[in-house]
């Protein structure tokens, strides 16, 4: 099955081009049918190719297609690579596809766009999987840019409001600039290596001594692509924005799978990471402040999906925080339990924004937990998953990250736990004022509020049921002895890297007191939320509201677009202001309009000899043969 | 051979149908005889079989170039239901015709000896003298039929004068034992290859012997246009080079900068007078001309990567013709001329359409993500591996006049409105070649080494 | 084994040419001297079907003459092919005899091809 694994990217890719060729011909049902069933066919032939990995002896099968570039010694086929992390991100990205492509079909019954937007997301599962199984950096950025430009597509997929498409716009842009770092990355590893294979780096990088000032290089080139795809500081400012697209994209792309691209490249590279200490401190301290930083914005947030999309951020900083201490398992556990119950939450929010006719501001909803039973009762469940309550699976892989963070440097757990206490207030509050309460929208939009259709829950239910027992796939060892299937599947992939890094060593009476604390912390942090929005029902203030202090940065979210405008964006604008009026106006336009009026000028000239005669033509060829028989014999 | 046989047959065949009025049967028996010529060229690769007391030679290099053929005129028989209809009664003389050329050109990229080279050649050029003047009561059609009969007429004469003096210099017309002859000093030899480089040189339309192309292209119909524009050319140089690479290879040094100086020439007269031509079609011919110089270049480089080259080059270049004569043909039966105000407003009334022709000028002009690109590419990497920097560096130049003049039906057809224009209705046929075009201009753009290391 | 050739092996034919130029000449000029001659003037005028001739005998001619004429030099041509393969018609063996006959079927198609499009059908 292994050997036919490039059928898991083909299929959604042919529902990509059916969808998209034939969309004005498709009807909804059938673009809906087709879109789904390409993904869940690539599910099922992922869990395939799962037990076969899982049965056999090698940890990675390279799948050769053909020969894609080869330039002097460099040598890039095009080919997959699967190994059991590839397979965990197969897993993750092909069964929560399918779940929110089942999803979608609900979500946008009513929009115009539907077997566009299917065959977008088709297209987006396809360059994904590219991404997850290419053999080598040169054709994960393929996928890279693939899953790039899906994106963009899809934040402005409603092209005619303007701010979509800035968001749209702003999503790209800041990615490109990751993608620079990504793609000096690459260069720098073809110098280093001489190749784009993982299959040859990885044995040529264990060689290397630790700390080489090459690889200290490479990895904080690839990083910088990490940053950007991943949206961590300072380049995180795009996802927020991209909520702009229609929720179900925001579920897929900017929580379960794109965004997790950085961690899954950091994760794949974790040899060369493992040789630089620097670039794992760089990893851990970016993760971790982007994990508090989101959280301190997500903190005032009001819009629904806004308070998802820094959560998503901060989260990716925790995936981040557990790469840079070297838990490379805990990082992946991570994604797979985030996409879980973050998924979840996007789509719960989904729901809710369906429901109230594409309201999203928090302040007009409340009390709607009657009314939506399962959006609310999934909702709540993925809350308590990402608060970290045991025996959810976010408790496990959070656990695990903070674990491994003490081992490193206590100090850098009380941070992660301080975010931790964040995550939980936040993420309540959002619960509350949603759900709990009086409904404090209009009479007309409260007649309307309605559970969704079936199409839409039983995705909220399976992923509810994921979010409880995901955790279970990585228990840790203070419960019981070898109960971490996920770190066993993992194993091989890290082996290397481990052997390099110290291992972690926390007693199992300090890490019971960690658990301990830290599950204490989140229920107060959880009973602060009570109080302030259940039982006080404060609800945030207006936007016109002056604020003050802390709440105006974080409401303000740090002024970090207004600091980008004020430093990047008006330089920029200056600069290239200037270049157009006097570089590129007077200067580049007067060497270009001279050539080609020069070139004009001999052309009209030249045409003329084109008279229509064939005696002058004949002519001509007689003065050629004549001029080339002189050139040869008496000027050589 | 089978699939010269076959293609010869089946011209004969097609011929009798049209007899016997079988006229609807012209195309689909053109088309299944065609594939199965592919299928049987493709059968003798890496046989390396030799014909006829070792007058031709399959080797990969023809088969490779024999599929090219017959699958670029498969592509132009796509194009052509109802289109020979409309200009004549003599339908299946058409298919016919084009099948003889297609023959000629078989012959042409697998003659190990150079009276095959003679053959082959006539029977394409005779063909073609027919075909571009097949519009009988048009006399831009008889100009164009009469013009090139001349002129190829006098351009042969010199090519089997130049075959004559090196039969005489090293006593065979075999390709090897040329090669082997060792009589590249002699004064003979030499005005022998000069010569029938210009007899060459004319049938591939390098200047100075190019001047016929802009009339005959403008005066034959658009598809017989195209046939010379892709098929012919590819035959053409793929003779050439054949030629210079299995015969002449050792006496490069000799024939290198006439070579070099023709390229020069071939591509300034072909970019610099394109610029000002206001007509489509002219502007093709003109940029056929132009490309006759890119070729060159790997004709200065033999040596097998050259070959590779050259195929890259002439797929990429006739997938590219193929779409733009094709919307050519469709744009000036619509609106009535090939004038590139014609073109205005195509994006909004046929947005397929512009892509596609957008595509095939892109890739016309070397621009990346198309096979043209790579096109050039690999024919820049071949002449800068033979050191000729500062010819490369002159043809780059030349490219990128090229750009200037390719991206003017560009600027037509987006940018520019034509109020009353209608969209033009397209028949299957010209669907389906169009879009298997764009697939291939884009699968080859973006995985060029699915076809550059073939040969 | 290769024949050497030099001018003297051209000599047979050269004889050939003389002999077949000079029977030519020497039966117009035999003819010429032995018949018997009235000259008058009726009989030294340009005889063009009883009327007098007009004007330049340089004129436009019927295309289907032009046509017949360019077939008629073309399957001419073609049967040139038979004397060398006569000749070595035994060498050749069967296998020459198949292609001589693959040879003569394309050129028959080639006839009933024109005859079929009424090429020689000079009435119509």
């Amino acid at each position: 099955m292994i050997e036919k694994s490039w059928l898991i990217p083909l299929l959604p890719f042919l529902g990509f081009l059916i969808n998209g060729l034939g969309r004005s011909r498709i009807s909804k049902k059938t673009a809906a049918v087709i879109g789904s069933a390409s993904v869940l066919c690539s599910f099922i032939l992922s869990v395939l190719v799962f037990f076969e990995l899982q049965g056999s002896a090698e940890t990675g099968v390279t799948v050769k297609l053909f020969e894609w570039i080869r330039a002097g010694s460099l040598q890039i086929p095009f080919s997959f690579y699967v190994d059991p992390l590839t397979c965990v991100w197969l897993l993750v990205i092909t069964g929560i596809g399918f779940l929110i492509h089942v999803y979608s079909a609900g979500y946008m019954h009513a929009d115009q766009g539907f077997g566009k937007f299917f065959s977008y997301l088709n297209l987006f599962v396809f360059f994904m999987l590219i991404l997850v199984m290419g053999a080598g950096y040169a054709i994960m950025f393929i996928g890279w840019e693939g899953v790039g430009l899906c994106s963009y597509l899809l934040i402005g997929f409603w092209y005619k409001n303007d701010a979509y498409n800035d968001a749209a716009k702003k999503a790209f842009i800041m990615n490109r600039i990751g993608d620079l770092g990504f793609l000096l990355g690459i260069f720098l590893l073809i110098a280093t290596f001489g190749s784009t294979d993982f299959t040859e780096i990885f044995p040529q990088a264990a060689g290397f001594q630790s700390g080489d000032g090459r690889l200290l290089a490479i990895t904080l080139c690839l990083f910088i692509g990490a940053v950007g795809k991943s949206a961590q500081l300072p380049l995180y400012t795009w996802l927020p924005d991209a909520m702009a697209g229609p929720t179900p994209v925001s579920a897929l792309i900017h929580a379960a799978t794109m965004v997790t691209a950085g961690v899954y490249m950091v994760a794949r590279s974790n040899i060369l990471y493992a040789l630089s200490p620097v670039a794992m401190t760089v990893v851990a301290i970016t993760g971790l402040a982007t994990a508090i930083f989101a959280a301190l914005i997500a903190l005032t947030q009001n819009d629904i999906k806004k308070v998802l999309a820094y959560s998503t951020v901060s989260q990716l900083g925790y995936m981040f925080l557990a790469l840079g201490v070297g838990a490379f398992t805990g990082a992946v556990f991570h994604v797979m339990t985030h996409a879980f119950f973050k998924a979840l939450l996007f789509l719960g929010a989904g729901s809710v924004i369906h429901a109230l006719h594409d309201q999203q501001d928090m302040r007009r909803m409340g009390g709607l937990k009657k009314a939506m039973p399962v959006t609310f009762l999934t909702m709540l469940l993925a809350t308590l998953a990402i608060s970290g309550i045991p025996p959810f699976s976010g408790f496990f892989s959070k656990d695990e990250i903070l674990a491994h963070a003490f081992s490193r440097d206590p100090l850098l757990w009380v941070l992660g736990f301080a975010g931790a206490l964040l995550t939980a207030f936040y993420m309540f509050r959002m619960l509350f004022l949603t759900f709990w309460g009086d409904f404090r929208g209009t009479a007309k939009e409260k007649q309307g509020i309605h559970e969704s259709p079936a199409s839409m829950t039983v995705p909220l239910i399976l992923l509810a049921v994921l979010s409880v027992v995901g955790g279970f796939l990585g228990i840790p060892e203070v419960f019981a002895r070898q109960a971490h299937l996920l770190g066993g599947f993992l194993a091989p992939v890290f082996a290397a890297s481990q052997e390099v890094l110290p291992a972690m060593h926390v007693p199992h009476s300090t890490e019971w007191i960690l658990m301990g604390i830290s599950v204490l912390g989140v229920l107060v942090s959880i009973g602060m939320a009570w109080s302030l929005y259940v039982k006080k029902k404060r609800v945030p203030a207006e936007d016109t509201v002056q604020r003050s202090g802390l709440v105006a940065w974080s409401y303000h979210k740090f002024y970090v677009d207004e600091l980008y405008q004020a430093l990047i964006v008006r330089p920029l604008d200056a600069l290239s202001g200037f270049f157009y009026r006097v570089m590129d106006k007077r200067f580049i336009d007067g060497i270009v309009n001279g050539v080609g009026s020069t070139i004009l000028a001999f052309s009209s000239t030249l045409r003329l000899l084109q008279t229509g005669r064939i005696g002058s033509y004949l002519f001509y060829m007689v003065a050629g043969i004549i001029l080339i028989f002189l050139l040869n014999y008496l000027i050589f | 051979m089978t699939s010269l046989i076959i293609v010869s047959v089946l011209a004969v065949a097609v011929l009798y149908l049209g007899l016997f009025k079988y006229k609807t049967a012209l195309l689909p028996v053109s088309v299944t005889g065609l594939l199965a010529a592919a299928a049987m060229a493709a059968m003798d690769w890496d046989l390396e079989k030799m014909y006829f007391s070792e007058m031709m030679l399959f080797d990969n290099y023809a088969v490779a170039f024999s599929i090219l053929l017959i699958l670029t005129t498969l592509l132009i028989f796509g194009l052509s239901r109802n289109y020979f209809e409309k200009i004549s009664n003599n339908v299946a003389e058409y298919y016919a015709l084009m099948l003889f050329a297609l023959a000629g050109g078989v012959v042409m990229v697998s003659f190990h000896n150079l009276a095959m080279l003679f053959i082959g050649i006539e029977i394409l050029s005779i063909s073609l003298y027919v075909l571009a003047g097949i519009r009988r009561k048009d006399p831009a059609s008889n100009e164009a039929s009469l013009k090139y009969f001349l002129m190829g007429a006098f351009a042969t004469g010199f090519l089997l004068f130049g075959t004559a003096l090196i039969y005489g210099a090293t006593g065979s017309f075999n390709l090897a034992a040329i090669a082997s002859s060792g009589a590249f000093e002699s004064a003979l030899f030499r005005a022998g290859v000069l010569l029938m480089m210009v007899g060459l040189s004319f049938k591939v339309s390098v200047a100075p012997f190019h001047t016929w192309t802009p009339d005959v292209y403008e005066g034959s119909p658009g598809l017989i246009a195209m046939f010379m524009a892709t098929v012919v050319k590819t035959a053409g140089f793929a003779a050439f080079l054949r030629l210079f690479l299995m015969a002449f290879a050792e006496a490069s040094a000799f024939w290198a900068i006439t070579v070099a100086i023709l390229c020069i020439l071939t591509l300034f007269a072909g970019n610099i007078t394109a610029v000002f031509q206001d007509r489509f079609k002219r502007l093709l011919a003109w940029s056929s001309v132009s490309h006759a110089g890119y070729l060159l270049l790997a004709i200065l480089a033999v040596g097998f990567s050259a070959s590779s080259a050259v195929l890259v080059y002439t797929i990429a270049y006739s997938l590219a013709s193929v779409a733009a004569f094709g919307i050519m043909i469709l744009v000036s039966r619509a609106r009535g001329n090939d004038h590139l105000d014609s073109f205005n407003g195509l994006a909004r009334t046929n947005p397929f359409l512009a892509f596609t022709l957008t595509l095939a000028v892109c890739s016309l002009a070397g621009i990346p993500l198309t096979a043209g690109f790579f096109g050039k590419f690999y024919v820049f990497k071949v002449a800068l591996a033979q050191g000729y920097t500062w010819l490369v560096v002159l043809a780059v130049i030349n490219a990128m006049i090229g750009i200037y003049y390719y991206f003017k039906v560009i600027i037509a057809m987006y940018m520019k409105e034509n109020a009353n224009a209608v969209a033009i209705q397209l028949n299957p046929g010209f669907r389906l070649v169009l879009s298997i075009v764009v697939f291939l201009i884009f699968l080859f753009g973006i995985f060029p080494g699915l076809i550059a290391n073939i040969l | 084994m290769l024949l050497q050739s030099s001018a003297s092996s051209y000599l047979p034919i050269l004889i050939q040419g003389i002999m077949a130029l000079a029977f030519v000449g020497i039966t117009m000029v035999i003819t010429h001297l032995v018949g018997p001659k009235r000259r008058t003037i009726d009989k030294l005028t340009p005889f063009e079907s009883g009327i007098s001739s007009v004007g330049n005998a340089r004129s436009p001619f019927s295309i289907k003459y032009f046509l017949v004429a360019i077939l008629f030099v073309l399957f001419d041509v073609e049967v040139i092919f038979m004397y060398p393969w006569a000749v070595n018609f035994r060498e050749l063996g069967g296998k020459g005899m198949i292609e001589m006959f693959v040879f003569m079927g394309m050129l028959l198609l080639g006839f009933f091809y024109v005859i079929r499009k009424g090429a020689l059908d000079w009435e119509k």
